[in-house]
């Protein structure tokens, strides 16, 4: 993927640029809202990763909003020290698509980045399906193989999440905002809790195993294991 | 002497004087126009009879007849004050008690007003002159001075009763003034011990109940709660010194003995990977206290739309049910009827969250989830079996930062309650801890939504779409 940094944050963007490269993208950076202006209308991104304040005459923004009243559909994602509610709020209002709060384990980012641009690539089909694994949305049945997976709602809900992002890390505060609709960190393991009940409903016994846990990031359901 | 204009005491009663005043003008002004007009029209009234009977005397009898009656009034002085005086074509005196027609007469006949010489002295008159035929002049008049006392007094009178008027507003306003200043000086100085920094101070209330009681326990309720403002923050500065020093310390330690010892590259990856956790931990209590703040602030009142409490309880149960049977605890959930209130789902949703996970951290067996409506009151309890929480405790539980006996060395930052109490205060609830016997009975009481029936289907979902539409799976 080719990507965005606009972070003033010499230490932030090396840290970034560093994880991303290995992750295989390329990335252009730009350290002030001006270049980040100049760079995200002339050239074409997968996603752009944005601070929200920054030097230079145009702040985060003022970029998407430029951006989004130009016509551009380039996933954008904010990375921000404003933390509240209404400061996310604001954000997305503008045209963002996501929005990641200063400090942040760069799992998140990158998996939240991944999440971004498969979506846009995402069609609209009514089943989904991840090596025999399959699932059908309009009659609610999932099955692995010949055989009848009976998952409860949520489950099914859980399910469907990964399978929308198969083959991407999907960490657990994702989980929590796009399964449950919570945006607070349980003190307790519930979400992992709940991905391994679905586990041995999706894998029981010797089946070959779909649903990866990936360490210090989150889980990955994926046919490739 | 500046300073007396400056009093709003004095002000006032300068102005009531000068209102006084005003009244009384008011009064006297039209009684003495109206009562000099009558006098004068009944005296003119007086001098034109007596001008026409000197006037019949002239025409029937001649000038000489009536020089002679004229004499003889004059020397009778039968008519006190009155002036009188017949004169010929030349305006020599013929007979009257004038010794000269007065100079400054007017020629025209008519009534006139003047200040003539009688007698050597200055009088003011009412004048009557008549043309006689043969052109003889009369002058026919009266000395007006006899009411000057009357005026005087009157006029006197008057004045007396300003003057009595501007004192009395004057020693009022004065005492008022003092009365209002010591006042006011006792407010300031216990206002000053307080700048001072003596915030145990309160102003005086003497318990009369006038508009200054009011004011001060106004004021005093105000202190108190800045009060309690006051030692939270100082509390809260005190806990989070201890609670962010103790992750903070660890972390340096652990790195300087890291750039110390330099160890095998395994061990130093694992000592980084501990570091991070450490200051995961920090984002974690930064992360909680900002969120305290931002709920404290109210200005999520703003995005509040009906939730449906029951629905809400019923996600957060599903929610740790496998937590709990994976721990071998009964969690049950036993909602009625479907109780509705005006609030932010996230934050009540994070609010039962935690008394859940309070419960599973400390509760023993089996875990409640109840709520109960009814006509004034929503209720969202969670009950458990555990080791409770002593009575001298519950008051201070939802302190920030306070972690009971119970908790030490149990993971938590100890904020839990606290969020769950301010959450409650935002909805204009509170948050009451009872004994379960055994164990706690932690109940979120929630003032029901108005009008129930403007709840739709899912509002308080499509108010979490709002706020993160891109992150739903789709």
């Amino acid at each position: 993927m080719k990507l965005l940094l606009v972070e003033d944050n010499e230490r932030v963007s090396r840290f970034v640029i560093k994880g991303l490269v290995e992750a295989g993208h390329t990335i252009d950076h730009a350290d002030n809202g001006r270049d980040g202006m100049f760079l995200a209308a002339g050239e074409a991104y997968d996603a752009i990763v944005l601070d929200r304040m920054l030097p230079g005459e145009i702040d985060g923004l003022g970029i998407i909003a430029a951006l989004r009243s130009n016509g551009s559909r380039t996933p954008i994602l904010i990375l921000s020290a404003l933390s509240d509610v209404d400061e996310r709020i604001r954000g997305l209002k503008a045209g963002g698509d996501d929005y990641l709060v200063k400090p942040f384990a760069f799992g998140e980012l990158l998996a939240r980045l991944d999440a971004l641009v498969r979506r846009t690539r995402a069609g609209d089909s009514t089943t989904l399906a991840v090596g025999d694994l399959k699932m059908d949305l309009l009659s609610r049945k999932v099955t692995r193989g010949a055989r009848a997976v009976a998952l409860q709602p949520r489950e099914f809900k859980l399910l469907e999440y990964l399978m929308r992002h198969a083959d991407q890390v999907v960490t657990r505060t994702m989980l929590l905002e796009g399964v449950w609709d919570y945006r607070f960190d349980p003190q307790t393991n519930v979400v992992d809790v709940h991905v391994s009940k679905l586990r041995q409903k999706i894998e029981p016994g010797g089946e070959r195993p779909l649903l990866r846990t990936i360490r210090n990031a989150g889980y990955m359901l994926t046919a490739n294991a | 002497m500046r300073r007396l204009p400056r009093s709003t005491a004095f002000r006032f009663a300068l102005g009531y004087v000068a209102l006084g005043i005003a009244v009384l003008a008011l009064f006297a002004g039209p009684l003495w126009y109206t009562w000099r007009e009558n006098v004068e029209e009944v005296r003119t009234e007086l001098l034109r009879e007596d001008v026409q009977s000197l006037t019949d005397i002239f025409h029937s009898e001649g000038p000489d007849v009536l020089a002679a009656v004229i004499a003889a009034r004059v020397n009778r002085q039968h008519v006190a004050n009155s002036i009188i005086l017949f004169a010929d074509q030349s305006l020599r005196p013929l007979a009257g008690n004038l010794d000269a027609w007065p100079g400054q007469a007017p020629r025209a006949p008519g009534v006139h007003r003047l200040t003539i010489t009688q007698d050597g002295r200055s009088i003011r008159a009412l004048l009557v002159r008549t043309e006689l035929p043969g052109g003889y002049n009369l002058l026919v008049g009266r000395d007006s001075s006899r009411f000057r006392p009357l005026e005087i007094l009157f006029l006197y009178g008057l004045a007396g009763a300003s003057a009595v008027l501007a004192l009395a507003g004057v020693l009022g306003g004065w005492l008022i003034r003092r009365a209002l200043l010591s006042e006011v000086h006792r407010i300031r100085q216990t206002a000053l011990a307080i700048v001072e920094g003596d915030f145990s101070r309160r102003l005086p209330v003497r318990g009369g109940g006038d508009e200054l009681d009011l004011l001060a326990q106004t004021v005093n309720r105000m202190l108190d709660q800045i009060e309690q403002l006051f030692h939270g923050v100082r509390d809260v500065s005190n806990a989070i010194a201890h609670d962010l020093r103790t992750p903070l310390a660890e972390l340096r330690s652990r790195l300087e003995e890291l750039s110390l010892v330099r160890p095998g590259a395994e061990r130093v990856y694992a000592e980084i990977e501990a570091a991070v956790t450490d200051v995961d931990r920090v984002i974690g209590i930064f992360n909680a206290l900002l969120r305290l703040a931002e709920i404290d602030t109210g200005v999520r009142r703003s995005g509040f739309v009906p939730v449906d409490v029951a629905a809400l309880a019923g996600d957060v149960a599903d929610f740790y049910q496998p937590v709990a049977e994976l721990e071998g605890v009964n969690l049950a959930l036993d909602a009625a009827g479907a109780p509705t209130v005006a609030g932010d789902p996230l934050l009540l949703s994070q609010a039962l969250a935690n008394l859940v996970e309070n419960a599973l951290k400390y509760g023993d067996g089996s875990i409640a989830i109840t709520v109960r409506r009814d006509a004034s009151v929503v209720e969202m309890a969670v009950s458990d079996h555990g080791p409770g929480i002593a009575d001298a405790e519950r008051a201070r539980v939802v302190e920030r930062f306070y972690r009971g006996d119970a908790s030490r060395g149990t993971p938590g930052v100890g904020l839990g309650l606290s969020l769950v109490a301010a959450v409650a205060r935002l909805h204009g609830g509170r948050l009451e801890l009872a004994d379960n016997a055994p164990g706690l009975r932690a109940t979120l009481l929630l003032p029901p939504a108005l009008e129930p029936t403007r709840l739709r289907p899912g509002a308080g979902l499509s108010a979490r779409h709002e706020l993160a539409p891109e992150l739903l799976a789709d």
